[in-house]
């Protein structure tokens, strides 16, 4: 009997890793090696022209010069680190909170012309990134479209989005009369960075862009949440009736905490698209005006492409890695996905 | 169960990663230097046998360029199918979107293209990394170059890449508006100034000037300063000559008579200039195909950049073929190049659209061809490269962004001159 089930154990065993070789084969090869070599070339002096074996050691080198010697280097990459900040803090929760909201209205059963409005939400995201970064090149332009609508509204004559390096928490502060910074903000740094420039907030021009990006995920994240919703069994919102609760007592206590696991992984997946931004910055603004849409992501590429500094580029690259995980770490930590 | 299955797979993975990257870097590292050796081998054995190896045809050659207009594009094509029609050699011509990025990662993938497009600001990049074949006894008669642009397409004393062409800055202004505000084009700083007051009016600012070291650093020139010294040795931006300059502009468009072409809503200076929302502009060669295609119906001219406190100034811009220096066919490469830079391949590509040769003996009968353009020319006199040393990339990154603060009006000029020479002091210093 039990060589029997061994035999079959076996066999099984043999037809499971048949099955998953291909899959693994291919990871291996376009993910982990590719991984595993840029962690490499980070510990080396690589100019990306000659091959990579002929590049030097320089042991943490580049590590250090991104985040411990003051120069161009770390300073650039503080300032990285800071847009992207920035630029999460501010699209991660709206297209959140939107993508829900709309994804709670399309899946109301007696909402007419539902299947319109799942695609009209759902089109920004499957249009090329790039293509639509060009229509918001003309819509923000000085004669644009949305300085068109905002010109009424507030007074201003046609606001320049494009090439307008202020933070906007700046211009909310020089609303209040605050101009020059506070002693002790201006001379205190970190990174290079006054603590200052660390409370800029998104420049004029990230503002924009990022207003494109919250525009353009909102279809995909809209997607998971309706998959989330629909898969909220209707006996548990049939029986909630019965025992008499309201509409918004339903929605807070039986939808919400059943979608907690969709809104860990919408949150998670938002939280890495962001720090990950890259074509709307190419696209639009190439990390300006004065640096002020420049990411890690973008820094990677202008690094290793146009500085031909490769080494500088894939640590910049883990760096992001980093703090990516622990940033999702954190997160997991927070909504707690497996308590429902 | 699982954490055992977990423990296989992680257990494979290792395995095949440690297999496949001892097997990569092993490669690599043992492939590298008998293909120099090859090389090397083919370029002596080529010069003692001579047209065995060399361009007696039949050769396979790869040649590629960033691609432009799609008459430049075919211009090209045409003059190289000429060349393989008489020497029997096949080339094969490809324009690369991504021009930079695609080069890069084929050099770094060990198969470069036999002969390629190298821009002056990258070159000493491609150099410094030792992928470029010296040009030095490649090409007939050098002394006709130019001499600015073959030390720009030079890089420690050794010449690597024969210029096919090049561009100059100069001001192109519109004939109606300023006949209409009855000045000259103008040709000092006093004049400029006065010209792009004079012509700005409600729906049109006097100059259209891109705010980037690329057109500012010409100023600078004309007042004599420079962001290093010509040996790349010191930083010398943070000066008086070059505060001097950058006060200039800020005044221009403090007061309104300049502007970027974001402001006036448009991708480039040169489109500003075309749909009339600016009178004179400062760009190079290309505005003359541009204006053609594009607003035919604008009459414009050129002038030389008017001169500084400290003379004349301006850029020049260009682009030279390189060979790969472990090219499979370095001779038969080597020609290629020497006939793409013939007079008579130059003069024929050059005179249909307006860049200039980089030879001195075919200028006149480019003048001929290309009547009115003379400023352009003119400057190759006294025009500086836009070119540094590797790694500098950092530094000019941070001069343009602090020139776009400057023009904007949110940054202090001494704080982005000394920026600058920090991050500057940085790559040469350091």
């Amino acid at each position: 009997m039990n060589a029997v089930r061994r035999r079959l154990q076996t066999s099984e065993a043999i037809a499971g890793w048949a099955f998953v070789t291909p899959v693994l084969i291919g990871l291996v090869v376009f993910l982990i090696v590719p991984i595993l070599m840029a962690l490499w070339i980070s510990f080396r002096d690589w100019n990306g022209f000659t091959p990579p074996g002929q590049s030097t050691f320089v042991g943490v080198d580049n590590y250090r010069a991104l985040l411990l010697e003051q120069g161009v280097k770390r300073f650039d990459f503080a300032l990285a680190i800071r847009n992207n900040l920035y630029y999460v803090l501010g699209v991660v929760p709206t297209q959140t909170a939107i993508a829900f909201l709309l994804a709670v209205v399309v899946n109301q059963k007696f909402l007419r012309g539902k299947s319109f409005f799942r695609t009209a939400y759902y089109f920004p995201s499957i249009t090329s990134s790039i293509a639509i970064s060009l229509i918001f090149i003309f819509l923000f332009q000085r004669t644009g479209a949305i300085n068109f609508l905002l010109n009424p509204i507030l007074a201003s004559d046609n606001m320049n989005w494009l090439e307008n390096a202020n933070g906007v928490f700046h211009n909310l502060f020089s609303v209040f009369g605050v101009t020059t910074p506070p002693t002790f903000l201006a001379e205190n740094s970190v990174m290079g960075l006054t603590l200052w420039q660390w409370i800029s907030g998104p420049s004029v021009t990230m503002y924009a862009i990022m207003i494109l990006a919250t525009w353009t995920t909102l279809g995909t994240l809209m997607l998971v949440f309706l998959a989330g919703l629909q898969g909220i069994p209707n006996e548990v919102d049939e029986a909630t009736m019965v025992d008499g609760a309201t509409a918004w007592q339903r929605f807070r206590h039986v939808t919400l905490p059943m979608m907690k696991p969709t809104l860990f992984f919408v949150l998670t997946i938002g939280l890495i698209g962001t720090w990950q931004v890259f074509d709307q910055i190419f696209a639009i603004s190439a990390g300006g005006p004065q640096k002020t849409t420049l990411t890690p992501a973008y820094l990677v590429y202008r690094e290793g492409f146009r500085g031909s500094s490769m080494g500088t580029a894939t640590a910049v690259a883990f760096i992001l890695f980093i703090i990516i995980i622990v940033l999702t770490l954190i997160q997991r930590r927070v909504v707690n996905p497996d308590e429902v | 169960m699982p954490s055992r299955w977990l423990f296989r797979i992680t257990a494979l993975i290792a395995a095949t990663l440690l297999a496949a990257c001892s097997g990569g870097s092993g490669f690599q590292e043992a492939d590298a230097p008998p293909a120099d050796e090859t090389g090397g081998e083919t370029a002596a054995g080529g010069e003692t046998a001579g047209g065995e190896t060399g361009a007696e045809g039949g050769q396979t050659l790869q040649l590629w360029g960033a691609a432009s207009s799609p008459a430049e594009d075919a211009a090209l094509q045409a003059i190289v199918d000429q060349y393989s029609e008489e020497t029997g050699n096949t080339v094969e011509l490809v324009f690369q979107p991504e021009y930079d990025t695609t080069l890069q990662t084929a050099f770094a993938g060990g198969q470069p293209p036999d002969v390629f497009y190298v821009g002056d600001l990258r070159l000493p990049d491609l150099a410094e990394a030792g992928v470029l074949a010296p040009a030095e006894g490649m090409i007939d008669d050098p002394d006709d170059f130019y001499p600015s642009l073959v030390e720009a397409m030079s890089y420690d004393g050794t010449w690597y890449a024969p210029p096919k062409d090049f561009s100059t800055l100069a001001l192109e202004y519109d004939v109606a508006a300023l006949s209409e505000a009855g000045i000259e084009p103008p040709t000092t700083w006093e004049e400029l100034a006065a010209a792009a007051e004079a012509l700005t009016t409600e729906d049109r600012v006097g100059l259209v000037l891109g705010a980037e070291y690329p057109r500012w650093g010409a100023f600078m020139f004309q007042n004599g300063g420079a962001v290093t010294d010509e040996e790349f040795t010191e930083m010398t931006v943070n000066s008086p000559e070059v505060t001097e300059a950058f006060e200039y502009l800020q005044g221009l468009y403090e007061q309104g008579y300049a502007a970027t072409a974001t402001e006036l809503d448009a991708g480039w200076p040169g489109e500003a200039f075309g749909q009339g929302k600016a009178a004179m502009t400062i760009e190079g060669n290309w505005m003359v195909g541009f204006m053609r295609d594009t607003f035919p119906d604008v009459e414009w001219a050129a002038a030389p950049l008017p001169e500084g406190p400290a003379g004349p100034g301006t850029f020049a811009f260009t682009v030279g073929y390189g060979v790969a220096a472990n090219a499979a066919n370095p001779d038969a490469s080597w020609d290629l190049v020497n006939y793409l830079v013939g007079p008579e391949a130059m003069l024929e590509y050059t005179s249909q659209f307006p860049v200039m040769p980089s030879r001195q003996s075919i200028a006149d009968d480019w003048l001929e061809a290309n009547e009115g353009l003379d400023p352009f020319l003119e400057g190759a006199d006294y025009a500086h490269a836009f070119q540094f040393v590797p790694g500098f990339q950092d530094a000019v990154d941070t001069l343009n962004d602090g020139i776009q603060g400057v023009a904007a009006g949110n940054r202090e000029i001494d704080q982005v001159l000394s920026s600058t020479e920090q991050a500057g002091q940085g790559v040469l210093g350091g």
